[in-house]
C-alpha cells in the first residue's frame, strides 16, 4: 500500500555543499504539487565540523512540525548515513554518492530499507559540472516519489532563470539524471507516491522573509542594521531588493548607529526599522529610550538566539521576553509583538509599522533563530489587503494653516499630530531630554507628570481585539488543559494538540502575541476558566509566566521549559500534557 | 530665506558667560542666513553636552539626541530626506570620545551634510574631565596626576578617513568662521569644521588670549586646500595653530549612487500602496 501526499525528509551533509538548496528544492516541489509544506534547518549538537541538516515534512492539511520518522535521506556524505539512517522509517529510502559512500548498505543493519546508491558526482559532471551533485541527489528523490517531472522542471527553469538557460538546462538534466536512475533502481514501486493537487498558489517563505514582505508592503523606506545571525538574511533581504522597492538600506558601523539611524529617519518622515539579535539588541537599548521620550516611530526586529553574551549563536531561545520589555532607563511605552509562524510574522510586520507611527514609539518585533528559518506554506499574502495607517501624520497643506504648531501637544488619547522637517510652522527640537509641548527642554515637575502620562496613554488608542490571544484546539467547555505559548512555540503546539486530539485528549491552546501591550483582561479570563493550565516556553525563568502574573495577578502552576537551543518536538509537548493529566 | 534675526529665539542660553559656545551659534547663524537656508528646511542636530544645547537656541528643526549619538542621526535625517540642510554639532568628548566609532564612518561616506565640533579640550558639562583632545599630562578632575594618555588629532583622523571638506576654526573669530561654516554647508559632501573654543571656567589655562597669539588663517600663507599632503603636515602643526581649510575635494556623495530619490525624498514618497507582486512571485 503506498501512502499519498504524505512524506518527512531529511538531507544532511557537510556545511558548504548545499544542503539547505536541495531541501528548499524538495520543499517546493511539494508545495507546488499542492500539498502544506514545513522546512526548517537543524544542526545536530552531537557532531563538529559543521553537519548540516535540512528537513522537511509535507501533507495535504496544514503542517507546522515533524512528527515521527524520516521516509527519505539525502546524504551527501557517508557521516550523514551513520549518524541518521537510525531516524529512518521502516522500508524508508537512502540516497548517497556510490563512489563516496560505497559501503553504506553495510554501514547500518536496516535490511528494510531502500538504498539509492547512485554515482552523483559522476552524473553531475555528465550533465555539465560536478558541483550539482546535489541537484541529481534532489531528482533521484523526486523519482522514488513518482512527483510529475515538470513540476520540477518549471521550478528549476525559474531558480536558474537569473543565471542563463545554460545554467538552468544543465540543472534540469541533472536533476533528469537523478529522477531517472532512483526510478530505474526500484524493484517495486516506492511506498511513498506524490499525486499534484490543485489548489490556489501558495508561497513557501520563512519568519525573516515574511518579515522583509511585511515591512516593504507597510512602506518602510529606512533600514540600518549590522549583520548578526539569526537577523542577517533580512539585512542581504531588503539589500536584494533596495532598487525595486527604493529602500535606502545600510550596513551600519554598530548597532548604536542603527538604532540612532533608525530614530532620526522616523523622526524625518521614512518609515525605518533595524534587526538584530540579542547581543546588538543590548547595544540599542540607550536609543530605545530615546526613542520613547522623542515620540519617533521605528520598528526594532530582535531575532532571539541562546545567551547570553555570545551564547549560543545559531540555536534559537526566547529568553528576550521581559529585557525587551524593560531594555533601557526610565518608562515609556514600547510595542512588544511575538509572531508565531510566516503569516504572522508578516501581519505582524505590517502591523508594526503602522503602530509606530499610530502610536509614535518604538515596536519591537521578538522572532528567534527558529522562526526565522522555518518555512511554511501560506496563502498570498497579497490576499490579506492590509492598509497603511500613518496616524496622525500632518500633510504639508495641514502644515501651511498651522500657525503655533505644538508637537508633543496634549491630546485626549495623548497622541499628538505629527510634523516632519521641511514642514512650514512645525520647528521644534525632537528632544532626549524631558520637554514641553513644543519640544524645549523643561525641568518643571508639573510639565514632567504631564509628559510621562501623555506618553503612557497613548497606548489606549491600540485595539484589544488587534492584541488579543489566539485560541486553537478543543472549546472552552470541554478541553482538560489550557495549553499556553507564545511566540514561535505555536508551531510545534499545534502539532501536538493533533497528537493529542488522536487519542481523545482534549486541549485547548492559548497563543499570546503581544507581549506590550498586554491582553490582561482576555488572558485572565481563560486562565480562570481552564480546569488545568501548563505554559510551553523557550527559556528556563518561565518569562511570560512572569509577565502573565505581574499583568493578571494569576500564577500558573505548571511551566515546561526548554532552553537547550531547540524548538520544543510535538511529541515531548503531547508527551508532557499526557504526564499531567495522569494519562 | 531666513535672515540672522529671524533665527533667533526666546530661549535663555544656557553657557556660562564668555563662553566660546556663543561665538560658534552666531556664527551658525550667520552661515545659514548667508547661504539662504528656510529655517524650516533646516535641521540642526546634537548628541548631549554643552554644545548639545545649542539646538534649543536657534529656530530651525532640531534633534537633539543622546551622547555621542549625532552622526548617525544626521546621517539618516539627511538620507530621509536630502533636500533638507543638515548640520550636526556637538563637543570633543560627544564626537571624538564616546562618538568615535560613527566619526571615521561618517568621514569615509562623504553624505552631504556639516558638522560642527566645538573643541574645548574639556569635558565641560560633567564639571571639568580630561577629553580625548586634552594634551597628556594635563591636570583635571579624573586626572588628578596629569593625563597619561596623548590626545588625539581629528583633523588628522578626518582627512585620513577620507573627509572631502575638512576645516578649523577659532570661536572668537566670529566673521572667519561664519564663512568656514557657511563654505562647509556649501560644500558637496562631508564637511567637519573643528572649531577651538575657549572653556571659560574649566580651562582657564587656555584663554582667549592664548589661541589669539598662537593662531593663524592658513589661506594667508598660501595654503593649497587641494594639496592632502600639505593638509596632513598643516593638521600636524604644534607650534601655531593653523585656522581655515586644510583640505577640499569634489567628489561624488553617497547620494549620487541611490537613484530612486532624485526625483523625491525618501520621506516624501508614496507608501499606501506597495505592489509586493514582485517579490511574492520568489516564494510561490
Amino acid at each position: 500500500m503506498q501512502t499519498i501526499n504524505r512524506v518527512n525528509f531529511m538531507v544532511g551533509g557537510p556545511a558548504g555543499t548545499g544542503v539547505a538548496t536541495v531541501g528548499t528544492l524538495f520543499a517546493k516541489c511539494l508545495q507546488r504539487s499542492g500539498l502544506e509544506v514545513y522546512g526548517t534547518n537543524d544542526y545536530p549538537s552531537l557532531i563538529k565540523g559543521g553537519h548540516n541538516t535540512y528537513l522537511v515534512a509535507a501533507a495535504p492539511e496544514p503542517i507546522s512540525a515533524i512528527v515521527g520518522k524520516f521516509d527519505i535521506l539525502i546524504a551527501l556524505d557517508k557521516t550523514t548515513v551513520q549518524l541518521h539512517a537510525a531516524e529512518l522509517s521502516e522500508c524508508g529510502a537512502v540516497i548517497y554518492d556510490s563512489n563516496k559512500a560505497k559501503d553504506a548498505e553495510t554501514l547500518v543493519s536496516r535490511p528494510d530499507l531502500v538504498f539509492i546508491g547512485a554515482p552523483l558526482t559522476k552524473m553531475a559532471a555528465d550533465a555539465g559540472g560536478e558541483i550539482m551533485f546535489n541537484t541529481v541527489a534532489f531528482g533521484a528523490s523526486m523519482g522514488l516519489m513518482q512527483l510529475d517531472f515538470a513540476i520540477i522542471e518549471n521550478m528549476l527553469n525559474k531558480i536558474w532563470a537569473r543565471k542563463g538557460k545554460k545554467v538552468a538546462d544543465a540543472n534540469v538534466a541533472a536533476a533528469k539524471a537523478g529522477y531517472e536512475f532512483s526510478t530505474a533502481a526500484l524493484k517495486s514501486p516506492f511506498k511513498i507516491k506524490i499525486e499534484f493537487i490543485k489548489r490556489e498558489k501558495t508561497m513557501f517563505i520563512n519568519g525573516n522573509e515574511a518579515s522583509v514582505l511585511g515591512a516593504i508592503s507597510a512602506g518602510c523606506k529606512f533600514v540600518a542594521e549590522y549583520p548578526m545571525s539569526p537577523s542577517s538574511s533580512i539585512l542581504h533581504l531588503m539589500a536584494g531588493h533596495e532598487r525595486d522597492y527604493g529602500i535606502i538600506v545600510k550596513q551600519t558601523e554598530d548597532e548604536i548607529a542603527a538604532a540612532n539611524m533608525i530614530a532620526a529617519a522616523g523622526f524625518a518622515g521614512a518609515r525605518s526599522m533595524t534587526a538584530t539579535s540579542g547581543g546588538g539588541f543590548s547595544l540599542m537599548a540607550e536609543a530605545l529610550g530615546m526613542m520613547g521620550i522623542m515620540e519617533a516611530p521605528c520598528v526594532i526586529f530582535n531575532s532571539q538566539r541562546c545567551g547570553p553574551s555570545t551564547g549560543l549563536p545559531t540555536y534559537t531561545e526566547q529568553a528576550d521576553l521581559l529585557f525587551s520589555l524593560h531594555a533601557s532607563q526610565g518608562e515609556f511605552p514600547r510595542v512588544v509583538v511575538a509572531p508565531g509562524d510566516p503569516l504572522e510574522c508578516y501581519e505582524e510586520s505590517f502591523n508594526a509599522f503602522n503602530l509606530s507611527e499610530m502610536v509614535q514609539t518604538p515596536v519591537i518585533v521578538l522572532l528567534d533563530k527558529f522562526l526565522s528559518e522555518t518555512s511554511l506554506t501560506v496563502e498570498d499574502f497579497r490576499k490579506l489587503n492590509l492598509k497603511v495607517n500613518r496616524g496622525k501624520l500632518m500633510s504639508d497643506g495641514q502644515m501651511e494653516g498651522s500657525p503655533g504648531f505644538k508637537r508633543h501637544a496634549f491630546t485626549e488619547d495623548g497622541i499628538s499630530p505629527r510634523c516632519l522637517p521641511g514642514q512650514k510652522n512645525g520647528l521644534y527640537v525632537c528632544s532626549s531630554y524631558e520637554h514641553d509641548e513644543t519640544g524645549y527642554t523643561s525641568e518643571d515637575p508639573h510639565m514632567r507628570v504631564s509628559m510621562i502620562d501623555k506618553r503612557a496613554k497613548k497606548f489606549s488608542s491600540i485595539p484589544a481585539e488587534m492584541i488579543a490571544p489566539t485560541f486553537y484546539g478543543a472549546p472552552d467547555d470541554q478541553s482538560q488543559i489550557l495549553l499556553v505559548c507564545w511566540g514561535s512555540t505555536k508551531l510545534p503546539a499545534l502539532e501536538s494538540l493533533k497528537l493529542l486530539s488522536a487519542q481523545g485528549i482534549k486541549v485547548r491552546m492559548m497563543h499570546l502575541r503581544y507581549a506590550s501591550p498586554f491582553p490582561s483582561r482576555a488572558v485572565l479570563s481563560a486562565l480562570t476558566r481552564a480546569k488545568n493550565t501548563v505554559i510551553f516556553e523557550g527559556n528556563s525563568e518561565a518569562q511570560m509566566r512572569t509577565l502573565i502574573l505581574q499583568k493578571t495577578g494569576y500564577y500558573i502552576e505548571k511551566a515546561y521549559l526548554r532552553y537547550d537551543g531547540r524548538p520544543f518536538t510535538p511529541t515531548e509537548m503531547a508527551e508532557h500534557v499526557k504526564k499531567l493529566l495522569n494519562k | 530665506m531666513a535672515s540672522v534675526t529671524e533665527l533667533n529665539n526666546n530661549h535663555y542660553v544656557q553657557w556660562c558667560p564668555g563662553c566660546g559656545d556663543f561665538g560658534i551659534l552666531i556664527a551658525l547663524k550667520g552661515a545659514l542666513a548667508k547661504i539662504g537656508a528656510e529655517p524650516h528646511e533646516t535641521v540642526v542636530v546634537s548628541g548631549i553636552g554643552c554644545a548639545g544645547k545649542l539646538p534649543h537656541y536657534i529656530k530651525t528643526y532640531g534633534f537633539e539626541g543622546i551622547h555621542g549619538r549625532s552622526l548617525p542621526a544626521a546621517s539618516a535625517i539627511h538620507l530621509a530626506n536630502d533636500r533638507l540642510h543638515v548640520v550636526a554639532v556637538g563637543g570633543d568628548g560627544d564626537g571624538y570620545g564616546i562618538g568615535m566609532g560613527h566619526f571615521v564612518h561618517t568621514m569615509r561616506r562623504n553624505l552631504d551634510f556639516t558638522y560642527i565640533v566645538h573643541n574645548n579640550e574639556i569635558y565641560g558639562l560633567t564639571t571639568g574631565q580630561t577629553s580625548p583632545t586634552s594634551k597628556k599630562g594635563i591636570k583635571t578632575k579624573s586626572t588628578p596626576n596629569g593625563a597619561i594618555e596623548k590626545e588625539i588629532n581629528p583633523l588628522l583622523i578626518a582627512l585620513s578617513a577620507g573627509a572631502t571638506f575638512v576645516a578649523r576654526g577659532f570661536s572668537g573669530d566670529i566673521p572667519h568662521l561664519t564663512g568656514l561654516i557657511a563654505e562647509g554647508i556649501s560644500h558637496r559632501g562631508i564637511a567637519i569644521i573643528d572649531v577651538l573654543q575657549p572653556c571659560v571656567t574649566w580651562r582657564k589655562d587656555l584663554p582667549y588670549e592664548l589661541y589669539q597669539k598662537m593662531i593663524y588663517k592658513l589661506d594667508a600663507e598660501g595654503h593649497d586646500p587641494k594639496n592632502l599632503e600639505s593638509a596632513m603636515k598643516k593638521a600636524q602643526e604644534t607650534s601655531r595653530w593653523p585656522i581655515g581649510v586644510f583640505y577640499k575635494e569634489e567628489r561624488p556623495i553617497y547620494t549620487d549612487e541611490i537613484p530612486f530619490i532624485k526625483d523625491k525624498p525618501l520621506a516624501k514618497q508614496e507608501i499606501s500602496n506597495v505592489d509586493i507582486s514582485k517579490f511574492v512571485e520568489e516564494f510561490l
